[in-house]
């Protein structure tokens, strides 16, 4: 059966790629351009894996994983971070929000499957 | 049989824990007949709910027994190295 | 298009989109506005480009984006205060930015020097200590170039194989078997491993991928249930795995785990106790007892390609064959599980359309946030074309529907034409929201003008500020994308030659910096744009000196003020006495005026001595339609468009004289204007119709020329669709374009313009012929 994944970013490039990375893969895609527009995406087609950024208008990436695990039935979904290497910093404080993991930018279509794979039911 | 049976759901995660938990504990004091024939996945927070239950019946003298399983929730258990829907630990059973 | 060639193209537009908003964010900075939401928009918008440029293996582009977040980032977590020197530094830079954008875009390069000393510049604003620019820009570089893997190259790929250093040891290896190592993990999860979304069972699953695992649990630690948190761990795993992965691999499956949960890797050989481990014993035997093929294939290549080293040029081909080899993972690890409940394949591709309908939906109606990208659906631009075609069509046909029941003799009170009523009401609105779908806020041109104002004004040596207002208004696709010209000119011009020299400007009392206005409004359905200074005006002595000069007019001519600011729209006229580097080029304002005139606009000029001047640019809101007079000349129908038409009237014999040979002029009101009879002028007759029995439209040209058209009915007044005759046929002198009437005959759409020009040609005439009637 074929997950959904919902991305949540506001870079429409970005959005492109991991449609069309996960596409490929065969994953349904839902796709979401900052984080309050992510958390309605949510209310519509609860998905089984949750890839977010971070820096995005309106509700940051943190704001939407904190608001995502309050809600009692999203507090199961695994969720992942795009970050970069670098930011460990990030990385603590996502993890801090509720994040289960995350992806390192710049990303290969390989690595992110691999990745959702890990988390995923 | 029908007020000491249990049915599992077919998603056993984080949020499955406690209720599955509360719904034990209501049964305790009689035989217990588990249908894990609906399970899709098994996570282990109600894996080691099942198990203390397991331990919590066995405490008490009362059977606490599952008696149907799904395809998904015996390969759960074999990951988790459980051989069968015993729930012993392997390590336990062979020493 | 290659799927990600189409990416790419978005990338640049996306990369225009946050330029611009870099650089207005930076203007309200610079005027002393802030706030830490402005801030944080900068630092995506180049955030944003450097991720995507990682994304393309766009190296200098990433290099710079990368110092400027830096110096971003700082200024967001209140470590750099925002001052002049500072927003000064940053504009330069989002300049530098853009140039590195376009050159990754046009596979060029952006000037490295410059590019390094405005990245010298953003390094010590961090307080970088800085040995020499070059120095800082390496150490920072060094920081966080992440090796690209998305990356289509514009050199050419070194070999069509692909990663032959990855596949080479597990060829090598593969005969004999990799070397198996046996690896002792034994980890207990903790509450906060499962309330971060991590599950102990896929850990499993993951080291599963990785060899031949054996997995006992331990219940040691495990309560009673009514004990037991059940979201606290209590259990102990110890995984027995034998492998080829190295420990890092394995390392990697508890990544995100790392602190939620006690762990412990033990390879059996490090492990030399001499105890037997029972365990990895069987996990041996197991594995040697195992024929070669049951060793599932399909996870060897996936942690080998996830960790390869930097795939460093990889080209097309080998994204297409990451993505297949996602693919194939993918594949095969759902014919490992366990078969699907549900035919969900064929579900998926319209549920998830619906999902992301409903995701827009819920964007629409959600709680009245910032406009946001992601509710605007991007379509190609010959889908729109082709509609608006289609309608164009359907009002066509709809026309001649209605004149073909009027010609049955149904009455207008019938049902059938208050039906057909309805149904051209209908049209109309499908018409007008089908234009609205080519409409365009302007601002993407106004966006560009800032930077232009810095730089002219850098090289005239004037202080400028730019005031933009009405960005928002919108105008057709097609006439934005031929506005930046004329826009750019007139700003040039209004820099150059409208403002003074900054100390003349202190010398008569005014700010020493110059203001130059670029506003755009809505007209009476036109779309407005207008330029102004506060410069010192025309200089009408020098312009008309100028003319005389060059023989343009003259010496006697006795023009208003008007004509005498029209004389820079001559073709030919230049007042600088040197022309200048800015508003040279070659290009005077002439073209400007052509070029808004080809677009059906027209441009006038208001000056103020001492006070500054006006460029007014006033243009159709679209170029497929237009609301036209329906006139016949010798049987044939043509269109004039109402935009040029100010009256009709109906010329009365003693309104008309004759002026030499072919000249004919009717008197309007005060002014005589020439008569052009429109069939002698198109080449329909030769002999002039009488004047009294036609009609004359009296229209106005761009710039004001008048003239009466003589014509022999008028038909009424609708809305034509434009068909270009130059497309379909050929540029004809006279005539705008084509368009199909109701009657589904073709009418010919008068140009206004090239009609007058062709008849008034010396400036001064109604002056000249006024004083001739007397």
């Amino acid at each position: 059966m074929s997950k959904t994944v919902l991305t949540v970013d506001d870079s429409r490039t970005m959005r492109d790629m991991l449609m069309l990375a996960l596409s490929d893969a065969g994953f349904r895609v839902v796709q979401a351009v900052d984080g309050v527009h992510g958390l309605e995406v949510l209310n519509g087609e609860p998905p089984d894996v949750i890839v977010t950024d971070i820096n995005m208008p309106r509700l940051d990436g943190f704001g939407f994983i904190e608001a995502v695990r309050k809600d009692n039935r999203f507090r199961a979904v695994p969720i992942l971070v795009l970050t970069t290497e670098s930011d460990q910093a990030k990385k603590d404080r996502a993890r801090q929000a509720g994040a289960t993991g995350w992806i390192v930018k710049p990303f290969d279509a390989t690595k992110l499957v691999a990745v959702i794979r890990r988390v995923a039911a | 049989m029908s007020d000491s049976g249990l049915k599992l759901p077919a998603v056993l995660d984080l949020n499955a824990a406690a209720p599955l938990r509360s719904d034990l504990l209501a049964l305790r004091g009689g035989p217990v007949e588990i249908d894990a024939s609906q399970v899709q996945r098994i996570g282990g927070l109600c894996l080691q709910v099942l198990m203390a239950a397991k331990a919590t019946w066995a405490n008490d003298g009362k059977p606490f027994e599952i008696v149907s399983t799904s395809a998904p929730f015996l390969e759960s258990l074999k990951l988790f190295g459980l051989a069968d829907p015993s729930l012993e630990p392997a390590q336990e059973r062979a020493s | 298009m290659d799927p990600l060639a189409a990416i790419k193209v978005t990338f640049f537009q996306e990369c225009e989109e946050q330029l611009a908003e870099l650089e207005s964010g930076l203007l309200v900075m610079q005027d002393g506005a802030h706030d830490d939401e402005m801030i944080n928009a900068l630092f995506r918008a180049v955030h944003s480009i450097k991720g995507g440029a990682g994304t393309f293996g766009l190296e200098a582009l990433v290099r710079f984006a990368h110092v400027f977040e830096t110096v971003l980032d700082e200024m967001r977590s209140g470590k750099l205060p925002v001052d002049g020197n500072v927003v000064a530094i940053m504009l330069r830079a989002a300049d530098m930015l853009a140039d590195h954008v376009r050159a990754a875009r046009d596979d060029g390069t952006a000037d490295e020097e410059r590019s390094r000393a405005i990245a010298g510049e953003l390094a010590n604003l961090c307080g970088i200590s800085a040995d020499g620019p070059d120095e800082v820009v390496e150490e920072i570089e060094g920081l966080d170039f992440v090796p690209v893997a998305f990356a289509f190259d514009d050199t050419p790929p070194p070999a069509p194989e692909p990663e032959p250093e990855i596949a080479m040891p597990a060829a090598a290896a593969e005969p004999e078997g990799p070397p198996r190592e046996t690896w002792t993990i034994t980890f207990k999860p903790r509450a906060a491993l499962y309330a971060s979304g991590n599950e102990t069972a896929f850990l499993l699953r993951e080291l599963q991928r990785l060899g031949d695992m054996d997995v006992t649990v331990s219940a040691a630690a495990l309560p009673l249930l009514q004990d037991l948190d059940p979201e606290e761990g209590y259990l102990v795993w110890t995984v027995s795995l034998v492998t080829a992965a190295e420990e890092t691999a394995i390392r990697e499956v508890f990544e995100f785990v790392d602190g939620d949960c006690d762990i412990e890797v033990k390879s059996a050989r490090a492990d030399a106790s001499g105890a037997l481990d029972v365990h990895a014993l069987i996990a041996m035997a197991t594995a040697a007892g195992a024929p070669a093929e049951a060793r599932e294939p399909s996870p060897a290549p996936m942690p080998a390609a996830a960790t390869a080293p930097e795939p460093d040029n990889s080209d097309l081909m080998e994204i297409i064959k990451f993505i297949d080899d996602a693919k194939a993972a993918v594949a095969a690890e759902e014919k490992g599980e366990i078969a699907p409940s549900l035919p969900a394949a064929d579900m998926a591709a319209p549920a998830a359309k619906a999902a992301v309908g409903q995701s827009a939906a819920a964007a629409q109606g959600g709680a009245g946030g910032a406009p946001q990208a992601g509710q605007t659906i991007r379509v190609d631009l010959e889908r729109v074309d082709r509609l608006i075609d289609l309608v164009g069509e359907l009002v066509i046909n709809q026309a001649m529907l209605a004149q073909r029941v009027a010609e049955c003799g149904l009455a207008r009170s019938s049902s059938v034409a208050i039906g057909l009523d309805d149904l051209e009401h209908l049209t109309r609105e499908i018409q007008d929201s089908v234009m609205a779908i080519r409409a365009q806020p302007v601002k993407s041109v106004f966006q560009r003008m800032p930077r232009l104002v810095r730089e002219v004004a850098a090289m005239v040596g004037k202080q400028v500020r730019l005031v933009t207002e009405g960005e928002g208004t919108e105008v057709d696709k097609t006439v934005i994308e031929r506005l930046t010209d004329p826009i750019t000119h007139m700003i040039r011009n209004a820099i150059d030659h409208g403002l003074e020299k900054t100390e003349d400007r202190v010398a008569r009392g005014k700010p020493a910096e110059g203001t130059v206005r670029l506003a755009a409004l809505h007209r009476s359905g036109r779309i407005v744009i207008e330029v102004s200074d506060d410069g010192a005006g025309i200089n009408r002595e020098r312009v008309k000196n100028s003319a005389i000069s060059k023989g343009l007019i003259p010496a006697n001519a006795d023009l208003s003020d008007e004509e005498i600011d029209n004389l820079i729209f001559m073709p030919g006229f230049s007042t600088a006495a040197t022309v200048s580097d800015i508003s040279g080029r070659g290009v005077g304002m002439d073209v400007v005026k052509r070029s808004i005139q080809a677009l059906g606009g027209r441009i006038t000029i208001a000056s103020e001595p001492g006070r500054g001047s006006t460029f007014t640019l006033s243009l159709p809101l679209t170029l497929a339609v237009l609301d036209g007079m329906v006139v016949s000349v010798c049987g044939q129908t043509l269109v004039a468009p109402l935009t040029g038409v100010v009256e009709t009237l109906q010329p009365k014999a003693s309104d008309v004289r004759s002026l030499g040979p072919n000249g004919t002029v009717i008197q309007i009101r005060e002014t005589y204007l020439p008569l052009i009879d429109v069939g002698v002028q198109l080449g329909y007759r030769d002999t002039p119709l009488l004047p009294t029995s036609g009609v004359a439209l009296l229209v106005e040209g761009e710039g004001g020329a008048r003239a009466a058209l003589l014509v022999d009915t008028i038909q009424g007044q609708r809305q034509v669709v434009i068909k270009s005759l130059e497309a379909n046929y050929r540029k004809v002198p006279g005539i705008a374009g084509a368009t199909i009437l109701g009657d589904g005959r073709v009418a010919l759409i008068l140009d206004v313009d090239s009609v007058l020009s062709a008849k008034v040609t010396e400036p001064p005439r109604n002056q000249t012929l006024l004083a001739a009637a007397g």
